[in-house]
């Protein structure tokens, strides 16, 4: 074939040589074999892998995120229900406590009442006490003044009686005036 | 530090290599056209340049194969930086050009075209290699023809039929039958020629026009510093040395370009040759 001969021509250049287009066939078959075959299947395996995987994360992290609001609005709900419960607990303390206070003065008023209302009773009784004891003493005492002033006693028991009872009887209407 | 020794050794590589075929000898069309240099007069004899491809395929499969091998879930820097290269074939190539549903077969032919013709492309400026794996026209048009098939067979597919594919094609609807006589055969030939031809054309022109530029500017360091031997002249060298590792950084651009211009374009036929209304 051509050696190192000053005679080529630049036409030779775009005349490919046997040798050089088995070479070349030969070349472009084993590249493209390996890279049908081997180099890109091979990267086309990664890059599903790493999707994958990537798409696994982030599913991952969703469940998770998922998860942890599911968790914090159970807590929250807890929270709330508490917080209900607590204000419940709070008034039905406050309700028991005034009904305490309520019934504790509604007993108190009771007693006091009742107090003054016996006090009165025997208020009233011992001044009647005191009325019966005085009338009678206010009696005798008036038959002794009258006597004394009339200077002499008092002859009949049936006048005795009678002044006392005239005299009782004006000091009932005294009393009845006053 | 590391970046000057190596720059170094790039020049002195492109040096030697263009050199040995005579002192200050430009480069020609012969650095296309090595020698065979293993099985000689076989159908399976090697050049350089086909040496060069078998290494920088063996690179390639060793690398990516043991970069697939420990791909872990959790990428380190290197399995990110190949995973963005992918991604990048992907989503920014054949996705963007005709959507995931479609696509999704299509993703391995691309990138088997991207990472091949990037790998055999960055050889022009690997120190001691010094000419791209893709700078002969076999390779580029095993691309193309690969392009080829891939867009005539997803076109009978889809379309339900060789014949229903090239009427698509060839007839396209809404023209007055009269143009069908000029523009139905330069249908079928931009199906069948042009966009194959065009494919391989780009490629191995960039590389052959970038190794020549490459080594023209680095050939002309070495003369103007080392060979002249006139301090006046060790200037004009400097800028011939600036030059040349402009270009290199213009080359290593040039290679990941036409990789993916190559991809996109195979992207755009395979989608062209679907049915219009789907």
């Amino acid at each position: 074939m051509t050696t190192l001969a000053e005679g080529n021509s630049g036409i030779d250049l775009f005349l490919p040589k046997t040798y050089d287009i088995f070479w070349s066939f030969i070349i472009l078959v084993i590249l493209a074999v390996f890279f049908y075959k081997y180099f890109l299947p091979k990267f086309q395996k990664i890059f599903d892998e790493r999707a994958e995987k990537i798409q696994g994360n982030i599913d991952k992290a969703a469940k998770a995120q998922k998860e942890a609001e599911e968790a914090k609005k159970k807590y929250e709900d807890q929270l709330t229900k508490a917080r209900v419960q607590a204000s419940k607990i709070r008034d039905d303390a406050r309700a028991e406590a005034s009904h305490i206070i309520a019934d504790a003065r509604t007993r108190a008023e009771e007693e006091a009442a009742q107090v003054s209302a016996n006090a009165q009773k025997s208020i009233e009784s011992q001044q009647k006490q005191a009325l019966v004891s005085l009338k009678g003493e206010v009696g005798s005492l008036s038959v002794a003044l009258a006597g004394k002033i009339l200077g002499k006693q008092l002859e009949s028991d049936a006048v005795q009686s009678d002044m006392i009872d005239s005299v009782l009887g004006d000091l009932d209407k005294d009393d009845v005036k006053a | 530090m590391t970046g000057s020794v190596g720059l170094s050794a790039l020049a002195a590589a492109h040096g030697s290599a263009v050199l040995a075929s005579g002192p200050s000898e430009l480069p020609s069309i012969d650095d296309f056209l090595p020698p065979e240099i293993l099985f000689q007069g076989t159908p399976f004899a090697m050049n350089r340049i086909v040496l060069i491809r078998v290494i920088s395929t063996v690179f390639l499969l060793v690398v990516f194969g043991l970069t697939a091998k420990r791909a872990k879930l959790i990428p380190g820097r290197w399995q990110g930086f190949v995973e963005w290269m992918i991604d990048f074939v992907k989503y920014n190539v054949v996705y963007a050009t005709m959507g995931e549903l479609r696509g999704k077969r299509y993703v391995p032919v691309c990138c088997t075209i991207f990472f091949a013709a990037l790998c055999f492309n960055l050889c022009g400026v690997i120190p001691g290699m010094n000419i791209a794996a893709t700078a002969t026209i076999a390779m580029p048009l095993m691309f193309a023809l690969w392009t080829l098939t891939q867009y005539w067979r997803s076109g009978i597919r889809s379309n339900g039929g060789l014949w229903k594919y090239l009427k698509k094609e060839m007839f396209p609807a809404g023209v007055p039958w009269p143009v069908y006589i000029l523009l139905s055969p330069i249908k079928f030939l931009e199906i069948a020629i042009i966009q194959p031809g065009a494919l391989t054309l780009r490629l191995f022109a960039n590389m052959v026009s970038g190794h020549l530029t490459l080594a023209t500017a680095l050939v002309m360091a070495d003369w103007y510093i080392v060979q002249a031997h006139n301090a006046a002249m060790v200037p004009v060298g400097a800028l011939w040395f600036v030059f040349g590792f402009l270009m290199t950084a213009f080359e290593i651009f040039i290679a990941c370009l036409q990789a993916f211009i190559f991809a996109v374009l195979t992207a755009v036929y395979i989608n062209s040759s679907y049915p219009e209304d789907e």
